[in-house]
């Protein structure tokens, strides 16, 4: 199968692994959000959060970067603006879910985590980003 | 009876604290390694080979090998420090020494301690 044939099926695993990746993003950010305004730590329900970042949210975000640069490498895209732009903020998504799931950790030991309410700008990355890839601008 | 449950549930959790305390030091020390060798082979082997030789596939290879590397070691460590107990002066020095060759091995000793201090029922602040 050649490289052209191939880019379709990259597109829609990378669109299901976004969504995947976003999904658990935001969830995890309103849990946090909750946790933090809520008296007394809630180590038993982080524990259940964590269980579905393992395995569903983290490795979502790994299919986003590999077939992502797959996309890119197969497109000859790097050079392009608006690709350079997407990555940015698909860098700063990910560390937001790095530090996220650092608090999440935290929670389920036991100790509490600072107020912590990205999902605005969680939900502005999302849209720039289907911009950026739709419109291409 | 209760609070014998309650006493044994709290025990139960702080060991899986701690051992998921090392678990994530763990991987962050194997990030730090996998990051600080692959910068080893890039301005130690690749660099000097494309320069002195005109051999570029080496460069071509290893910078977006490194840059992946970096990426994963910068993650996994925030994801290590939001779990709570660095100081700042640990963060600052574990993000500037990956820029630097040796660096990320010289990170192995400051994670060896972290994981030492390490008590039961102490993971965050």
């Amino acid at each position: 199968m050649s490289v052209a044939a191939l880019y379709p099926w990259l597109k829609a695993l990378h669109v299901a692994a976004a969504i995947a990746f976003a999904g658990g993003l935001l969830a995890l950010s309103v849990f946090l959000a909750a946790a933090a305004a809520i008296p007394g730590s809630v180590p038993g329900a982080a524990r259940v959060m964590r269980r579905w970042d393992r395995a569903v949210t983290t490795p979502a975000m790994l299919l986003v970067w590999a077939f992502g640069l797959a996309l890119a490498l197969s497109g000859h895209w790097f050079g392009e603006t608006w690709l350079q732009a997407k990555l940015a903020i698909v860098v700063v998504l990910s560390g937001l879910h790095g530090v996220q799931s650092g608090y999440l950790r935290r929670l389920a030991g036991g100790a509490a985590v600072p107020s912590w309410r990205p999902a605005p700008f969680i939900l502005l990355g999302i849209l720039a980003i289907a911009v950026l890839a739709v419109a291409k601008p | 009876m209760q609070r014998e449950k309650i006493a044994g549930r709290g025990a139960a959790t702080a060991v899986a604290d701690q051992a998921a305390e090392r678990a994530q030091l763990r991987r962050l020390e194997i990030a730090s390694v996998i990051e600080a060798a692959t910068l080893l082979l890039l301005i130690g082997l690749a660099v000097p080979l494309k320069h002195l030789a005109g051999w570029e596939p080496g460069v071509k290879a290893m910078g977006p090998i490194h840059g992946l590397a970096f990426v994963a070691f910068a993650w996994t460590a925030m994801q290590t420090v939001a779990g709570g107990g660095w100081s700042r002066a640990e963060v600052a020095r574990l993000f500037a020494l990956a820029f630097l060759p040796f660096g990320g091995f010289l990170n192995l000793g400051l994670l060896s301690r972290k994981a030492a201090a390490l008590q039961p029922g102490n993971v965050g602040p």
